[in-house]
């Protein structure tokens, strides 16, 4: 067991959460591997979002173990720790600061120590300054880095959202549906972004869309009432009856 | 590196800010001093103190504005800040009164000779020396506000709890100090002063300095915050109060930033309370009552929360306002007090400097839309609609 | 020394004696009962002791300061008619005074009266004709009386007339009064150890206050006598007593904190459905607790000059109409201010304080800036003792009021559409709204309720508190440390929390005066919330962060 938590980016086992008497967890077990991408889905309430929330650092699990990097006990620190071990998280709305401009909001998020001393008196090298055209490039936002982010529209929001979460640098990344809200297009090519960032990180990918987990063709986990229901490959998980039934059933 | 970091202060509308500060230092105290009493331009003696008052709330709204404008968090407790500076100043006064008392002890105050107190408490060792109290009025309010937010601000007490919680520490402060064994005076507070720094506190002399002194703090306090907004510090502080668990999973440790902001803003405070209390000649408990911190807070809302200069000119032009209706209609003053709660939150939420400021960058962006038309196929009615979303956003 | 006790026996008879003389006396029997105090000035010894039986055998308790005079050496006849007066001295002579009615009838000079003389017979005799006359009244509440006078008194002359009475008594109550004031007597005289422990006994199953005096009297006095049994058994006895007067004690904080709570449950409850339902802090619901004040203050005023046979009912008829005003003024802030500014709590803030500041003023325009007196009605005054216990009927009437009126808020949220509704929005305004519930109709009528709630603790607090432009001030920061303690959303929160603050209030109190426990309590209240920044009952899950 251990030694299967050592080989991991990320290792949940036993892990369960429940509010006023609902088991938003239950037993939750998920082990990914370094430089894997894994997609997450189904139906509301399968305890997707407090998955992410208990790897965060937002919810504290009732119990269970989780590790990161093989050997950083999760459940003991909050969620600015764990910010700064390099997991990354993308909300299923987007939130970026919107009364900031958008090379605001890619500098704050620039992977720099992060104490209010440090920011206090930084001044931006010329090193960072190149690190967020990098970034506004791989994100195409660059025609719009002094606009407010108030006046991106949605998929730019969701965009800028990613761009904030590479700029962090992290080894893990968890992004809840990316693809919410996109129009076709704008999916295809997150799609694709997403693929291009695995190369170098592992990624969590929470998804409603179907197409869009076919896009990613990478294994997926189908959760329900708080455990895994399923893994594997897209195609083995939806010719699963137990699968179908809970999706189409009832 | 301090140096560098200050000079962000400085660009062409902090600058204008500051001349007219300056100048406004500089002829106040000359028209008090130069001109004779029946001179047009004399400045009666109550006008300088009166000004010097208005500057010591301005110095309060920035201090307020600094937590509520950049960070979101709205304290109903600063007045607590502003009267313990004041009172770490009072105390310095009194032990200046040395025999001139009315008892003639050489160290005890009045009043503990009057409770028939026969040594100083321990706490009162040390503040008749200038530079000891003045380290004082830094640390004590300073030592309060980083106990208190430490608490607070780590176990995530936010929005409207943590503005009742402050007001809690204020009232629980107005309690204790009308105690008359704290020390402190009691009900009546500390008064009767007559030195500071060796002037007599009544002269003209010593008046003009003080306004001059409270100018320069506002100038002072002014360039620290400014310079703390707009360092990347403060576009964190801007991100703590537009969307805070966001921050946190950037890796921002939330509570550092807030306690960081507000125990500078503590202290500014403190130092306003410092100020305040040689010129208005009084420090009593009455400065803790609840009241004074909300009134405070609506000095900021008018002038325009988020901006420094909406602070200052909010807290002079309310005080303003009321100096004038206390004096012509007494009655009304809460009235309109409380109308302009109302009005202001409703009508101007961005405060004066606030509206002035979305209109003249609507303005701004019209223009540059205009060119951006003659240029390329860009919706030329973006400009408006970003304006539009920028105002909500804000809110 | 011993006489001097027995005067003051005979003097405490004789004043409650005094005290019980509401009944008019006959005239038949008071010429009667006149014409034998009058014999009492005639005759030998043997005479006068058959006049002093004649006269215990009345049974007329009037005849009390007459024989109480008599003990005292001061009952005197006019030499010129033979009529007996009760005398005091004064510069020449005596100031005359009627021995049954207790009025002034002349005064006399030195030589025109003469004492009525007595013996140490007479005096046994005048013991026991007054005990006859007290402890053996024909009505009970004289008895009793008189037997907590003869404790207190603890003469070890009375010893005999305890008996005589103890034997005639029936009433079981008053016989256990008795018992102890014999036992107090015993332990004053020098009786045996044995007695005396038997004594320390009657004294101990009494444990009160005058016990617990008693027997520590008793522990002090046999130690210095060396009677070591006795010792033992009072200082056991006093440690006894003095645990239960603690118990009392805290019986008597609970209560006091109970009636505190009480009123801060009043003052807080509208509030937490406000806070509860719209997340919003309104700053002027201390003013609507003012408003119900002044309503009930203008009620009485009407009352007073049209109806006073009405009064009794003021209380009655201001409770609806203040429900219904300060329902009124929030529904109005609500549809006027509040609803502009849905979303910005701290903004809300602000504005309902500007609101309270208004209001303030009006009052203190209309009314004047100086407290309003509000009467209180006949039977909300006084107050009964339960054990230990005092209990202040307008405390009691409050406790049961806002116990009633958190009965009736929880069936109206828990019952009715509108409680339906209410919680609806309170856990989920989003989902309320898309299923059909009008919330900004839920927000108006609960800003209502909440307003006239607190008219209402408005009208009760008038009891208590003074009726002025400031009342709401001195409630709306408790208000909100009970809400924030109790929780929000969570009505028996907000009981818990009244209760407990009130409770914590008033234990604390006594150790550390009233302004440092309210300190202690705020403090403890910062501390608390930065523990469990949700209070004590909070709701929980996801729906929190919504």
């Amino acid at each position: 067991m251990l030694e299967q938590a050592s080989n991991s980016v990320l290792y949940l086992d036993g892990v369960s959460v429940s509010f006023d008497g609902f088991k938003a967890l239950n037993s939750l077990s998920l082990v990914l591997k370094p430089g894997e991408m894994r997609a997450i889905i189904g139906p509301n309430g399968a305890g997707k979002t407090t998955m992410m929330d208990v790897i965060t650092g937002k919810t504290r699990p009732d119990e269970g173990e989780i590790y990161f990097d093989g050997a950083v006990d999760l459940t003991r620190l909050d969620e600015a720790d764990i910010a700064e071990l390099g997991i990354g998280r993308k909300f299923q709305k987007p939130t970026v600061f919107e009364s900031q401009t958008v090379l605001d909001n890619l500098e704050l998020a620039l992977k720099t120590p992060r104490g209010p001393f440090a920011t206090l008196f930084h001044r931006s090298s010329a090193q960072e300054r190149a690190r967020i055209d990098t970034l506004l490039e791989q994100i195409r936002l660059t025609g719009r880095r002094d606009e407010l982010a108030a006046n991106l529209s949605h998929g730019q929001k969701q965009w800028l959202e990613i761009g904030m979460l590479l700029a962090q640098d992290p080894k893990l990344m968890l992004v809840d549906e990316p693809a919410a809200g996109m129009t076709d297009a704008e999916t295809a090519e997150t799609a694709t972004m997403l693929k291009e960032i695995n190369k170098t990180r592992s990624v969590v990918v929470v998804e409603h869309d179907m197409t869009f987990v076919r896009d990613l063709g990478v294994k997926v986990t189908v959760l329900h009432e708080g455990s895994v229901l399923a893994e594997g490959a897209l195609d083995h998980v939806s010719a699963d009856p137990r699968v179908v039934e809970v999706y189409l059933g009832r | 590196m301090i140096t560098a970091f200050l000079l962000r202060a400085f660009d062409g509308k902090a600058l204008v800010f500051m001349g007219v500060l300056a100048a406004f230092a500089i002829a106040i105290p000359a028209g008090n001093l130069l001109f004779p009493p029946d001179h047009a331009l004399h400045v009666p003696v109550y006008v300088v103190s009166l000004l010097g008052k208005y500057m010591c709330y301005a110095l309060l709204a920035l201090s307020v504005d600094l937590v509520w404008g950049y960070c979101g968090i709205l304290s109903l407790g600063h007045g607590a800040f502003f009267a313990l500076g004041g009172y770490a100043m009072g105390m310095y006064l009194m032990r200046q009164i040395g025999t001139r008392g009315v008892y003639g002890n050489p160290d005890l105050p009045d009043f503990m000779v009057f409770l028939n107190w026969k040594e100083l408490p321990w706490y009162w060792t040390g503040f008749d020396v200038f530079p000891f109290a003045a380290l004082m009025v830094l640390v004590v309010p300073g030592l309060l506000a980083f106990v208190f937010g430490w608490f607070a601000f780590r176990s995530r007490v936010t929005g409207v709890y943590l503005s009742i919680i402050t007001q809690a520490m204020t009232y629980a402060l107005l309690l204790a100090f009308f105690r008359n064994d704290m020390g402190f005076g009691g009900n009546n507070g500390l008064t009767d002063f007559k030195d500071i720094l060796g002037y007599s506190v009544q002269a003209d002399g010593t008046r003009a300095a003080l306004f001059f002194a409270s100018v320069a703090a506002v100038a002072i306090g002014f360039v620290i915050a400014r310079a703390v907004t707009r360092s990347k510090l403060g576009k964190v502080l801007i991100a703590v109060r537009d969307a805070e668990s966001r921050t946190r999973f950037l890796g921002y440790r939330v509570e550092h930033y807030k306690l960081f902001v507000w125990v500078l803003s503590a202290m500014m405070a403190g130092v306003a309370g410092a100020l305040y209390v040689p010129q208005v000649g009084i420090i009593n408990p009455g400065e803790f009552a609840p009241a004074n911190s909300i009134e405070l807070v609506i000095w900021v809302a008018v002038g325009g929360r988020g901006t420094l200069v909406g602070a200052v000119l909010g807290a002079v032009l309310v005080n303003f306002a009321k100096t004038w209706f206390t004096g012509v209609f007494p009655e009304f003053w809460l009235f309109a007090l409380g109308g302009l709660f109302v009005a202001v939150t409703l009508f101007l939420p961005r405060g004066i400097v606030g509206m002035i400021g979305q209109h003249w960058s609507a303005l701004r962006q019209r223009r540059v839309s205009a060119r951006a038309e003659a240029g390329s196929d860009e919706d030329p009615r973006e400009g408006e609609i970003a304006n539009a979303m920028n105002h909500q956003a804000a809110e | 020394m011993l006489q001097i006790r027995s005067f003051v026996f005979a003097l405490l008879i004789a004043v409650s004696a005094l005290a019980g003389l509401s009944a008019p006396v006959l005239a038949q029997n008071q010429s009667d009962l006149r014409s034998l105090i009058n014999e009492l000035a005639k005759g030998r010894y043997d005479d006068t002791e058959r006049q002093i039986e004649a006269i215990a055998a009345t049974g007329e308790e009037a005849a009390v300061p007459a024989l109480q005079a008599l003990g005292s050496n001061d009952l005197m006849a006019r030499k010129s008619d033979g009529a007996v007066f009760i005398v005091k001295k004064k510069s020449g002579g005596y100031q005359l005074i009627d021995p049954l009615t207790g009025d002034v009838a002349g005064e006399a000079g030195r030589r025109d009266m003469e004492r009525i003389k007595i013996n140490n017979r007479l005096r046994r005799a005048i013991q026991s004709a007054l005990g006859e006359l007290t402890l053996m009244s024909k009505n009970p509440d004289r008895r009793r009386q008189a037997a907590e006078q003869v404790f207190k008194a603890r003469d070890t002359e009375a010893i005999e007339t305890i008996d005589a009475a103890l034997d005639a008594e029936t009433d079981p109550g008053i016989a256990t009064l008795l018992r102890e004031a014999r036992a107090a007597a015993v332990l004053n005289s020098d009786a045996s150890e044995a007695d005396k422990i038997a004594a320390v006994g009657v004294i101990k199953a009494r444990g009160d206050q005058e016990a617990r005096a008693i027997l520590a009297a008793t522990a002090d006095s046999s130690a210095n006598s060396g009677q070591t049994a006795l010792h033992d058994a009072a200082t056991r006895a006093q440690s006894h007593v003095e645990q239960i007067l603690a118990a009392w004690n805290a019986a008597q904080n609970v209560w006091y904190g109970l009636s505190l709570g009480s009123v801060l449950l009043l003052a807080a409850i509208g509030l937490a459905i406000t806070f509860g339902v719209m997340g919003v802090i309104n700053m002027a619901h201390g003013e609507m607790v003012m408003i119900g004040a002044y309503t009930t203050f203008m009620v009485q005023e009407v009352i007073r000059n049209s109806a006073p046979w009405l009064f009794d009912a003021s209380l009655a008829i201001a409770l609806p109409l203040a429900f219904l005003i300060a329902g009124a003024v929030g529904v109005a802030l609500e549809r006027f201010v509040i609803r502009f500014l849905y979303g910005r709590p701290l903004e809300t803030l602000l504005a309902t304080w500007g609101i309270s500041l208004i209001l303030q003023q009006a009052v203190r325009t209309i009314f004047g800036a100086n407290n309003r007196e509000v009467g209180t009605p006949s039977w909300m005054s006084g107050l009964t003792e339960v054990g230990g216990l005092t209990i202040t009927y307008n405390r009691l009437a409050i406790i049961i009021f806002s116990l009633v009126v958190f009965g009736v808020l929880i069936t109206v949220l828990k019952s009715t559409r509108f409680g339906l509704y209410t919680r609806a929005v309170t856990q989920n305004r989003r989902m309320a709204s898309s299923m059909g519930i009008r919330t900004p109709w839920v927000d108006a009528m609960t800003f209502g309720l909440g307003s006239g709630i607190a008219g209402i603790a408005g009208v009760a607090l008038s009891q208590i508190d003074n009726v002025s432009p400031n009342l709401g001030q001195s409630y709306i920061i408790d208000s909100f440390m009970v809400v924030v303690f109790g929780g929000v959303g969570n009505l028996w929160g907000t009981l818990v929390g009244a209760m407990t603050l009130g409770v914590v209030n008033k234990f604390l109190e006594p150790y550390a005066g009233a302004v440092l426990a309210k300190i202690l309590l705020l403090v403890f209240i910062i501390l608390f919330i930065q523990k469990r920044p949700r209070g004590l009952f909070a709701l929980k899950g996801r729906a929190v962060e919504a």
